[in-house]
């Protein structure tokens, strides 16, 4: 069976709701934003299947700012866990619900 | 032999996210997370994007990654023993509905509806440094160096939210 477009798309979706749910579900914080790095990812498979589609190398240009992007949130994210952790001893969500009360 | 590596790389790709999701050990989960990003490297390989490829297990697998470990490992202990449940039973809905989707979207497939072919061969050189390079340095330039900027900014914010608190200049 030839692979198309539509395979690629799919197989991005999948990944994505893959990343969705886990960053339902999961209470630690860290493997949170690994979920939205896995979300990213998918993201980055659509910009490239949509450039061979359209045999145009501007969605690899994309794909790299995402990768950028992605850099500076994994940076900035575990900078931010790293200070609530150092007050309030646990990265566990389900603890950090100070505006929740 | 396309069809062949679009089907492995694909669904080791999602095997390494769902892995991710359901593994309760962080470490492990980061280590799953590492095999799912080679795994895309494999599928940008396939799309003809081999700076991509490369890319993606240098600035992902490598770089990003480590960091992830670096702070599980510096957490170690008490941050990351307790994960109490995975799922409370309101969010049934939230996790059941995304498959769903899915479901619904793969009838439409197979249903003959809105599949595309790839399109026509690829041009010699396409996705490859020099390609890529030309329009990051040309026709994108301007983003280019607006996501150098990004960058800065997140280099300098992690720095502010890493140090001692008497030693921000503001306290």
């Amino acid at each position: 069976m030839e692979i198309t477009l539509t395979h690629y798309l799919l197989l991005a979706a999948a990944i994505f709701l893959t990343g969705m749910v886990g960053f339902i579900i999961r209470r630690n914080a860290i493997v949170m934003l690994m979920c939205v790095e896995l979300m990213l990812s998918a993201v980055n498979i659509v910009f490239a299947a949509f450039s061979r589609h359209n045999l145009d190398a501007g969605g690899h240009v994309f794909v790299l700012m995402n990768f950028a992007v992605a850099a500076a949130e994994a940076a900035i994210g575990l900078a931010i866990l790293v200070e609530i952790f150092r007050r309030r001893r646990t990265v566990n969500v389900d603890d950090l619900k100070t505006l929740m009360e | 032999m396309e069809g062949f590596l679009f089907w492995f790389c694909g669904s080791l790709m999602l095997l390494g996210g769902v892995m991710t999701v359901v593994q309760r050990n962080a470490v492990v989960s980061a280590v799953w997370l590492v095999f799912a990003f080679i795994c895309a490297s494999g599928i940008f390989a396939l799309l003809d994007a081999p700076f991509l490829a490369v890319m993606q297990v240098l600035v992902y697998a490598g770089a990003i990654m480590v960091l992830f470990i670096f702070v599980i490992m510096m957490l170690q202990g008490p941050a990351l023993a307790e994960e109490r449940t995975l799922l409370k039973l309101p969010m049934w809905p939230a996790v059941a509905v995304p498959p769903m989707a899915v479901v619904v979207m793969l009838i439409g497939y197979l249903r003959g509806h809105g599949t595309t072919a790839l399109g026509a061969a690829v041009p010699a050189g396409f996705g490859g440094p020099e390609m890529v390079a030309k329009l990051l340095l040309g026709k994108y330039i301007f983003a280019f160096e607006m996501i150098s900027i990004v960058l800065l900014v997140a280099l300098v914010g992690a720095l502010a939210l890493g140090r001692e608190e008497r030693a921000l200049p503001w306290k």
